[in-house]
């Protein structure tokens, strides 16, 4: 390239401008296809516009949303809330579990915090329904926690602690232990790329540890607790598997429900109905939280 | 002053290493248990035994959804990855317009529960005139991955020097050269995360493949479903569920061995 030729050249590039920016059509069109328009699909079945029930007319009608929604009794409303009971628990005891867990990482380990990560998050990378499994093997009658309990003499022999399967208890800890690792990874990259001269500058105006951590830190990090929050909470919501494995009938939740009109008694127009509510469960909880979510891909960046 | 004080410092260390040993006593209990003469996994221990890899490895509906799996995820990686750069590229720039827009599309697969996914691909496989597949999986698999593969390439796009594309730039090569050659090599640490991450996720992903397999052609997480219904199977499903998760652990190894390797070649050079 002679040099006459470069800046021509700069100038030819920048002036081209519909590049890279165009790039977003293809992934954006993906979603489109195969994400909105099922929801819009499902949102037809739910008002009967479509079904895949004989002798039911396809004509709009909100018989399904009225007959789920209160007032009334029906059984899969007070299942909703059994769930989503289930599942803030399950997400608050979560991140509150998660967070020393990135703060250890980013402040305390040092150098080795990449290598740290990996080993928390190498679980992670196992197939969720053997670990699953593998806690059926522990949490069983006979299994190895309550042999362990007979052997120390804790417990008489044959005698197993009943709630530790088929439980909400069972639920809600296989739910935590597939969580916490994938929790603590928002919070950590947040935590990581902070600016330390923040938090020494308040150290430089007499803050203490404690009051730095209270008054920088700890602000500094909540866009990374709430999307480590939401992170733990949208799946949770729409489990099925776990209760399925490790579940009782006390703990049978929304998903399961949703799953049941698909499978065992078909009737698309009912469970849409119930899809269709954990969608706008989901979308409410993003309008409030979406905003600490989002932050990272809306900001154009340094 | 450091941030954190000399008790603090064990306080945390001990709180790690206790959740790490919590994470971990499951795949250990998988491990033992996969040597188990029993065909009932409790204590005490009935025996040593390698039966049960012999009686997996023989089981043909097992090895099949395994190959399946890999498959499907090592598609799934790639697909999801170049998808997620080529969104990460146009999110990149501060002159995206409609950017609300495209973010709230991109990060739409990460929010909806996967039951909604899956009951909405049985909707429109039914519409379409298709039945359930493997190349439907496969597609889901690839939507539910890609918000992943964006969060992990965006920021690492974010943080490359522009000043460094500028020069390439400056040195008379065009956007499509630049990028190749400079940004590319600079954003492989992310990618190959993006792959494996996505891979991990079509591997174990079970809600979408459950409703949208073909019954005859399991993928593996609906195989080990199965098998946790059928007690014959168990020890099998056990047996090569420590396969997989000593695979898993050497990956993760390898992974750090192979970015240690890439941070003291970017040090000497």
């Amino acid at each position: 390239v002679s040099s006459a030729a470069v800046p021509r050249a700069r100038r030819s590039v920048r002036g081209w401008r519909p590049g890279p920016g165009l790039l977003i059509l293809i992934p954006a069109l993906a979603v489109l296809a195969l994400l909105v328009a099922p929801v819009v699909l499902i949102a037809l079945y739910s008002v009967n516009l479509k079904t895949n029930l004989l002798g039911v007319p396809t004509k709009f009608s909100t018989a399904n949303w009225s007959d789920f929604l209160p007032p009334g009794s029906n059984p899969f409303w007070d299942r909703f809330k059994t769930s989503i009971v289930i599942t803030l628990v399950v997400s608050v005891i979560t991140v509150i579990a998660a967070y020393p867990l990135a703060y250890f990482l980013a402040f305390v380990a040092g150098r080795r915090r990449y290598a740290l990560l990996l080993l928390l998050l190498a679980p992670f990378f196992t197939s969720y329904l053997l670990r699953v499994i593998a806690w059926k093997v522990i949490l069983n009658n006979h299994g190895v926690f309550n042999s362990l309990l007979w052997d120390l003499g804790l417990r008489h022999q044959g005698d197993g602690i009943s709630w530790l399967i088929y439980s909400k208890f069972s639920v809600g800890l296989v739910l935590f232990y597939s969580w916490v690792p994938f929790v603590a990874v928002p919070m950590f990259v947040i935590m990581d790329n902070l600016d330390r001269s923040v938090i020494e500058a308040a150290y430089d105006l007499g803050a203490s540890r404690f009051a730095a951590f209270l008054r920088v830190t700890l602000p500094l990090s909540i866009p990374g607790v709430i999307a480590g929050f939401v992170f733990v909470l949208i799946p949770t919501t729409g489990e099925f598997i776990t209760p399925l494995l490790v579940g009782g009938p006390d703990s049978v939740m929304f998903g399961n429900s949703i799953q049941s009109f698909f499978t065992d008694t078909p009737n698309w127009n009912y469970g849409a109905v119930l899809a269709l509510w954990l969608v706008a469960i989901v979308m409410v909880l993003l309008l409030v939280f979406g905003r600490y979510l989002n932050t990272d891909l809306r900001d154009p960046g340094p | 002053m450091s941030t954190v004080s000399r008790f603090g410092r064990i306080a945390f260390r001990s709180y790690f290493t206790l959740m790490v040993l919590f994470l971990y006593a499951p795949l250990v209990v998988l491990l033992i248990f996969a040597f188990e003469d029993s065909t009932i996994q409790a204590l005490p221990w009935a025996g040593f035994t390698t039966k049960w890899f012999h009686a997996a490895f023989s089981n043909t509906d097992l090895t099949s959804a395994l190959r399946r799996s890999v498959f499907i995820g090592l598609l799934a990686g790639v697909a999801a990855t170049a998808l997620g750069t080529m969104a990460a590229i146009a999110m990149a720039r501060p002159s995206l317009r409609l950017r609300p827009l495209w973010t709230a599309l991109m990060l739409l697969p990460l929010v909806v529960p996967y039951i909604v996914l899956a009951i909405g691909m049985v909707i429109v496989l039914h519409q379409l005139g298709f039945t359930a597949s493997l190349t439907a999986v496969f597609v889901g698999h690839v939507v539910i991955a890609l918000p992943y593969s964006l969060l992990i390439v965006l920021p690492r796009l974010r943080t490359l020097d522009p000043s460094i594309v500028e020069a390439a730039r400056d040195l008379g090569s065009g956007g499509f050269t630049a990028f190749r050659l400079v940004t590319l090599p600079l954003l492989m640490p992310a990618l190959v995360a993006s792959v494996i991450i996505s891979f991990t996720i079509s591997f174990d992903e079970f809600a979408i493949a459950s409703f949208v397999a073909p019954p005859g052609t399991p993928t593996y997480p609906v195989f080990l479903y199965s098998g946790t219904r059928t007690p014959a199977l168990e020890p099998e499903v056990i047996s090569i569920g420590a396969i997989i998760v000593a695979v898993s652990m050497l990956l993760v190894l390898s992974a750090e061995v192979g970015r240690r390797w890439a941070d003291r070649r970017i040090e000497t050079a």
